[in-house]
């Protein structure tokens, strides 16, 4: 079975250590129609998109785990329950990341098992040790492809397919891949962009990349070493340690700075910053006047794009691109 | 040296030829589906008026949205890197561009000679050029006549749509309640006015300002712009082809 996920706060090595195949869910490349019947036209379309592929039964899954990430995500499990055949389970991944959230969401680990179980997944500690440590493993891949050269089409394909998979398909990228040296460096930050395309405009235009985008380096980029797994206490003890340590996403409160220390940390090593931001996620858009107030007193350019899926004109983008590639160089 | 600047726009296609940084012809003329044959025919003509060869044309740089189609050219550069070259050619004191073109808008502040930063609206037709066409077709009058006509308003109707399909309808229902045609236009002047205004306002905005692009020729606009804005706008001579003209001193260098 195949179990969606929209969020890169998603626990995958649960769902992959109950023998369910983690699959993310990505909008798609045709127009949204079906949706609109259900979700506004001023909500996100990465979730107004994947929407409608369920709606069009376009996705190959049979069960879908949200986790209360932002406004828009929470009501679409409402919507998503209703409207589909598809299992749906709301692990509620607290906002505020702290010592008590922390507690509350080891339980919400502890259940999310339980749900797994009641979907006919069996969970044994030698499984999910396994899944641990395949992810920890394709992390690290992935990683060192995206320090040499990042390869978003890679990124994009291995959030859809088995973990075993997407470590063979890494390995091979890794084998071939070639940094970029002497471009002028971006820092991409923003919410979601499947669309690999959009990546190349940079490139095209003359950029060497770097990103802070969930479906880029959010998605593998965690902070917690491998460690001794006796039991699953010890199971879900790692998972909160590694999750609510992630590469931040705007969506969590923590009780420091970490969210931009983290941007303006990567933005050191960069000659201008991209918001490359959807449409009303309001999350991004709350931090972007503020972040882009404190990227220019470190003497970045900033440029913001304002992304809507499926994206219309390319050339547009380009122009804008290309122009802010003038600017720098 | 003799060089080349191409700028295809949505609507026209310009060219501009410079001898030595003096403009010694250019053109402008409306753009074909096909655009790589609008970008040969309006190089063509500008060639022809000037009394020059092809041959003699060192450099050409092409410019605007069709630029990638100009195979011909040596290098392409975007608009908003040509319109700030352009303008600062015509009016050297120029920190701040508004281009109001066909089917986009961009404002641009420049710092040393430079782009240090610029905003761009392309997504729909509100603050553009086809924002006065959609009017001028609504009220039954040419585009060029509406500057002139809404200079003889006696006050300014509001219009409160921005998306400019919903300002057509409001437009229509003002005429129906008995508004004048005169004050309806200078209505639609005030409206595109905030709505470049409110793009504007992301960006620094420093005199002098340089206002370009087709709709540059319409002194209502003009206008409307100076009382949203605070300064004087200064209006190049021949505001449709200062990317052209910025093109072809990137050719220049």
């Amino acid at each position: 079975m195949n179990v969606g996920y929209l969020c890169t706060y998603t626990p995958k090595e649960l769902i992959d250590g109950a023998g369910f195949t983690p699959v993310r869910i990505f909008a798609g490349d045709n127009p949204i129609s079906l949706a609109t019947a259900h979700i506004q036209s001023y909500a996100c379309s990465q979730a107004r998109g994947s929407f409608e592929r369920a709606l069009k039964g376009e996705l190959d899954v049979q069960a879908v785990v949200f986790t209360r990430c932002c406004d828009t995500l929470m009501r679409l499990t409402d919507i998503w329950e209703r409207n589909t055949d598809m299992k749906v389970h709301n692990l509620e991944f607290p906002s505020r990341i702290d010592e008590k959230s922390r507690n509350f969401f080891i339980r919400e680990l502890e259940d999310f098992v339980a749900v797994l179980e009641s979907w006919g997944g069996e969970i044994t500690l030698e499984r999910v040790k396994e899944s641990l440590s395949l992810y920890r493993v394709l992390e690290e891949k992935l990683t060192r492809l995206f320090e040499i050269k990042p390869d978003y089409e890679v990124a994009i394909r291995v959030q859809e397919m088995n973990v075993r998979d997407a470590i063979k398909l890494v390995d091979e990228k890794l084998e071939k891949a070639e940094g970029s040296e002497g471009r002028p460096k971006v820092l991409i930050t923003g919410s979601v962009c499947p669309f690999v395309d959009v990546y190349k405009l940079f490139e095209d235009a003359g950029f060497a990349l770097m990103d802070d985008i969930c479906t880029g380096t959010r998605f593998f980029t965690f902070n917690t070493p491998e460690r001794e797994i006796r039991n699953m206490e010890d199971v879900y003890e790692y998972l909160a340690d590694k999750y609510f340590n992630k590469a931040p996403c705007p969506t969590k409160h923590f009780s420091d700075d970490r969210r931009f220390e983290y941007i303006l940390n990567l933005a050191k090593d960069c000659d201008g910053v991209v918001f490359l931001l959807l449409k009303f996620c309001e999350p991004h858009f709350y931090d972007y006047p503020q972040l882009k107030e404190k990227l220019e007193e470190m003497g970045k350019k900033t440029l913001l794009i304002e992304l809507e899926f499926p994206i219309a004109s390319y050339e547009q983008l380009r122009t804008r691109i290309e122009a802010f590639y003038e600017v720098i160089e | 040296m003799i060089v080349a600047g191409i700028d295809v726009g949505s609507l026209t296609a310009k060219c501009a030829l410079l001898k030595d940084r003096e403009l010694v012809a250019y053109r402008v003329i409306k753009v074909s589906p096909n655009l790589e044959e609008t970008a040969e025919k309006v190089f063509c003509e500008t060639l022809e008026k000037a009394g020059i060869r092809r041959e003699e044309v060192e450099k050409i740089v092409a410019t605007g949205y069709g630029r990638n189609k100009v195979s011909f050219a040596d290098k392409k550069v975007t608009e908003i890197s040509c319109h700030a070259k352009g303008a600062i050619f015509f009016i050297p004191t120029a920190r701040t561009v508004i281009d109001i073109g066909g089917q986009d808008s961009k404002v641009i502040s420049i710092s040393n000679g430079k782009v240090a930063e610029f905003v761009m609206n392309d997504k729909c037709a509100a603050g553009t050029g086809r924002f006065l066409e959609v009017m001028a077709n609504a009220l039954g009058v040419k585009v060029e006549e509406l500057g002139d006509i809404a200079e003889r308003a006696k006050k300014a109707t509001r219009i409160s749509s921005t998306c400019t399909v919903f300002a057509e309808s409001e437009v229509i229902s003002h005429l129906a309640s008995g508004e004048k045609v005169e004050d309806i236009v200078a209505g639609i002047h005030e409206a595109i006015a905030s709505r470049i205004v409110a793009m504007a306002q992301r960006v620094r905005i420093v005199p002098d300002v340089v206002l370009t692009g087709g709709v540059a020729k319409n002194k209502a606009m003009k206008k409307a712009l100076e009382e949203k804005i605070g300064f004087e706008i200064k209006i190049p001579p021949e505001p449709q082809i200062v990317g052209a003209v910025g093109a072809a001193l990137f050719a220049l260098a």
